[in-house]
């Protein structure tokens, strides 16, 4: 073999197998399934062409739109509340002279070693009316019913404060490492040029952690729009009251593996990639002009 | 050296030579490794294998199919007993029935988890029939007929049943008595509601809150099995919508009652789990639903109750009508991959009989599980007949037993879990009508309950439609 043929076969030999689990993992299931939300498939060998069927159905299913409705709830509690505070926390832990540094990193950090299934099973009892830690809390603190339901009436507020502490800790690490690389010549030009705690926040510091702030939020839209295991398990725990807190996910989930109707769940799952592909080109478009106009 | 002149060096390196000590030693980490993994042992089967998700069940057969495999004949052969969590059955199940491919040899299923084998046509589904085989060995008739229906789909039966799942109302005796109320005077949900009114605590009085029934206005099992009892259902005989009857109405609007307004007479103590257990000791609710299997439960979670809680038939609709339910089930099938030939289906069916119909295995169920075998020849045992210490020396099992053929008869629908969910949901949408305007009149409650049942309906029957094989014809009956 020639020196020349070699550099042009070396390559595709060493890409092959990640090719060949590839197409037989990603690309063959993304293109079947694709083919089968077309289609509607009941048990072995039976399945009809509905062409844009499932997706008319799914857009006229109330249950599809309120899945969609409490996942962008979540979605905008997450970004909204979750990313502020892991930046405040981040701030205060960089603060300058701070004592147990490493120590109150780790403590804060340390929720998200934790797994979901855990964690989910743990804010079930958490949650649990009249017996429930936080009820028990709320009702000897401000005389709060111990018969609020946290885990129906109020699902979203609990699955919010669920990740609010599992994923705070993760997400202020981000925010750390961003603020330790923020030039501190020019926080300090910023301050001898008088500019207060407000300004050098808006005008050094956060220009300067952009990237990560934009990758952080990317990353929280699409965690919080997969979101599956935390309710489905917090509402087994409860013994799955209602659809208060169904989401995409789980509503893909029951129409595909409860009710057996693969075609359908399919048609949620193309949906759901496509707001996916849909959001992450907005964010990025965002984050490009921010950066232009500012740069 | 540039980046690219140092990858091309080591592409013109590989050429001229032999692999370098590290890439040796990877290929033969890989080879070794490899040789080790094919060289290993398989798992040791049995001939025939089941799987099962119930861990209380596996409790029971483990003994008996270690008899099974010491006594067995090479024709019969050994069973290896597969144990896996529900859902993980469900998604194996299902995975294995949509692609025809080979799964157990003998496959037990809840209710809901059986449904979903019924989804497409007869000559599909996934189990295989057991119809002619129940009425050529006079089957029929020695099971309890009700207890085949969930496992029947468009006429044909596809299961054997494990259970009975008759279902009686357990009280705290200990308050109940002392407080000098006498339950055989309780016929009617109308005279539970008179008869233990008095004990009723809202907490005004400085008591701890205690009330009449542990019930929660979302939790779809009771309100099902509240539903059945009435006479209602969520599919009639032929498979068709039947969420918005009058029947269900009623329920749905005497269950809001109870459960939402300053007159509420029901709380949730949840099952199977502590934070319930505890309401339940400290008398937070005093009755609560009690198929045969929940006992058990009890029993080793609640232990403190042993000696002061009793069983009585459910309080019926009206007088003299039905004083019982059926809550739960379990079915044994033959999977249809696993009887491609006429003596296939043989040994799992003669393994299936011996371990679902035999009068030790209906005895051991009992004992150890405190479930009703639904075959009738065995309801004669005296086992049945034996005083249970935890319910205060009741014989329990001849209650049950006497309750048994009264069990309603259920759908066998793969939509059935998700209708009840639409039905629990039109539930909680009234239960928030009643909190807004209470007090509202049982009439009112009853046509906010039609229009919540309608929409439901409406929904059930979109999904229903969009399945050309369950349109019509999901019948019930065996």
């Amino acid at each position: 073999m020639t020196t020349l043929s070699a550099k042009r076969v070396a390559p595709w030999a060493l890409l092959t197998p990640f090719l060949v689990v590839f197409a037989i993992f990603t690309a063959w299931p993304l293109a079947w399934s694709l083919w089968l939300s077309l289609h509607q498939s009941y048990g072995p060998g039976v399945s009809t062409y509905v062409g844009v069927g499932n997706y008319s159905s799914m857009l006229a299913d109330p249950l599809f739109w309120l899945s969609l409705k409490n996942t962008t709830l979540y979605t905008l509690g997450s970004v909204f509340i979750q990313l502020p505070l892991a930046l405040g926390l981040a701030m205060l832990l960089e603060m300058p002279g701070l004592r147990g540094r490493g120590v109150i990193r780790l403590v804060l950090f340390s929720p998200s070693l934790v797994g979901v299934v855990f964690a989910a099973m743990l804010f079930g009892i958490i949650f649990e009316k009249r017996t429930g830690l936080l009820n028990q809390l709320l009702n000897g603190a401000f005389g709060v019913s111990l018969d609020t339901p946290w885990l129906s009436t109020y699902i979203l507020w609990a699955l919010i404060l669920a990740s609010l502490w599992m994923y705070v800790g993760f997400n202020m690490v981000y925010f750390s490492a961003a603020l330790q690389n923020v030039r501190r010549e020019l926080v300090e030009a910023a301050t001898v040029d008088g500019a207060g705690p407000v300004d050098r926040f808006v005008h050094v510091v956060l220009p300067a952690i952009r990237p990560v702030a934009s990758f952080v939020v990317l990353l929280s839209i699409i965690g919080s729009l997969q979101l599956f295991e935390l309710p489905y398990l917090m509402l087994d725990v409860a013994g799955k009251p209602n659809d208060d807190g169904k989401t995409l996910i789980m509503y893909l989930y029951t129409r595909g593996f409860d009710l057996g109707d693969l075609g359908y769940a399919s048609a949620v799952g193309w949906v759901l990639g496509l707001v996916l592909i849909g959001v992450t080109v907005v964010e990025r478009l965002i984050a490009r002009n921010e950066a232009e106009g500012s740069a | 050296m540039a980046i690219g002149a140092q990858a091309e060096g080591r592409w013109a390196g590989r050429d001229s030579g032999a692999l370098s000590f590290g890439a040796w030693l990877i290929v033969l980490v890989a080879l070794a490794s490899s040789a080790a993994i094919l060289a290993a042992p398989s798992r040791k089967s049995g001939d025939v294998v089941m799987w099962a998700s119930s861990t209380e069940h596996a409790t029971i057969y483990r003994p008996i199919f270690e008899r099974w495999n010491a006594q067995s004949t090479p024709e019969l052969g050994t069973v290896d007993l597969r144990l896996m969590s529900l859902p993980s059955l469900q998604r194996r199940m299902l995975g294995s029935f949509l692609s025809q491919t080979d799964s157990s040899d003998l496959m037990e299923v809840e209710r809901k988890v059986a449904g979903l084998a019924f989804l497409g046509p007869i000559e599909s589904v996934g189990f295989a029939d057991l119809t002619d085989r129940l009425k050529a060995e006079g089957l029929m008739e020695q099971i309890n007929k009700a207890s085949f229906s969930p496992w029947t789909s468009r006429g044909r039966i596809f299961g054997l049943p494990h259970d009975v799942h008759a279902v009686m109302l357990g009280y705290r005796a200990d308050i109940v008595e002392a407080a000098g109320i006498d339950v055989s005077k309780i016929e009617t949900w109308d005279d539970f509601e008179r008869v233990m009114g008095p004990l009723i605590e809202r907490g005004e009085t400085g008591k701890p809150p205690r009330f009449l029934l542990n019930m929660a206005g979302n939790n779809g099992d009771h309100l099902e099995l509240l539903i059945l009892q009435a006479g209602g259902g969520v599919f009639d005989d032929a498979g068709r919508v039947v969420i918005d009857s009058p029947v269900n109405a009623k329920v749905l609007a005497t269950v809001a009652r109870w459960c939402v307004g300053p007159d509420r007479i029901a709380e949730d103590a949840p099952n199977f789990a502590a934070s319930g257990n505890k309401l339940k000791a400290d008398g937070y609710v005093l009755t609560s639903f009690f198929p045969d299997w929940m006992g058990a439960i009890w029993a080793k979670e609640i232990a403190p109750l042993s000696g002061k809680m009793k069983l009585m038939p459910l309080p019926a609709w009206e007088k003299g009508g039905r004083r019982t339910s059926v809550w739960g089930g379990t079915m044994l099938g033959i999977p249809r991959t696993a009887a491609k030939t006429p003596s296939d289906f043989d040994r799992r069916w003669t393994l299936a009989k011996n371990l679902y119909l035999s009068r030790d295995q209906a005895i051991g169920l009992w004992r150890m599980g405190g479930i009703v075998s639904p075959v009738r020849a065995c309801w004669s045992d005296s086992a049945y007949d034996e005083p249970n210490a935890y319910f205060s020396g009741q014989a329990v099992g001849r209650m049950y037993i006497n309750l048994a053929e009264r069990i309603p008869m259920r759908s066998s629908s793969p939509y059935n879990t998700e209708a009840l969910a639409r039905v629990v949901k039109a539930l909680t949408d009234l239960c928030e009508d009643a909190k807004r305007s209470a007090p509202l009149p049982q009439s009112e409650l009853e046509r906010l309950a039609t229009i919540r049942l309608k929409s439901a309906a409406a929904q059930v029957n979109e999904l229903l439609n969009r399945n050309e094989f369950l349109k019509v014809g999901a019948g019930v009956s065996p």
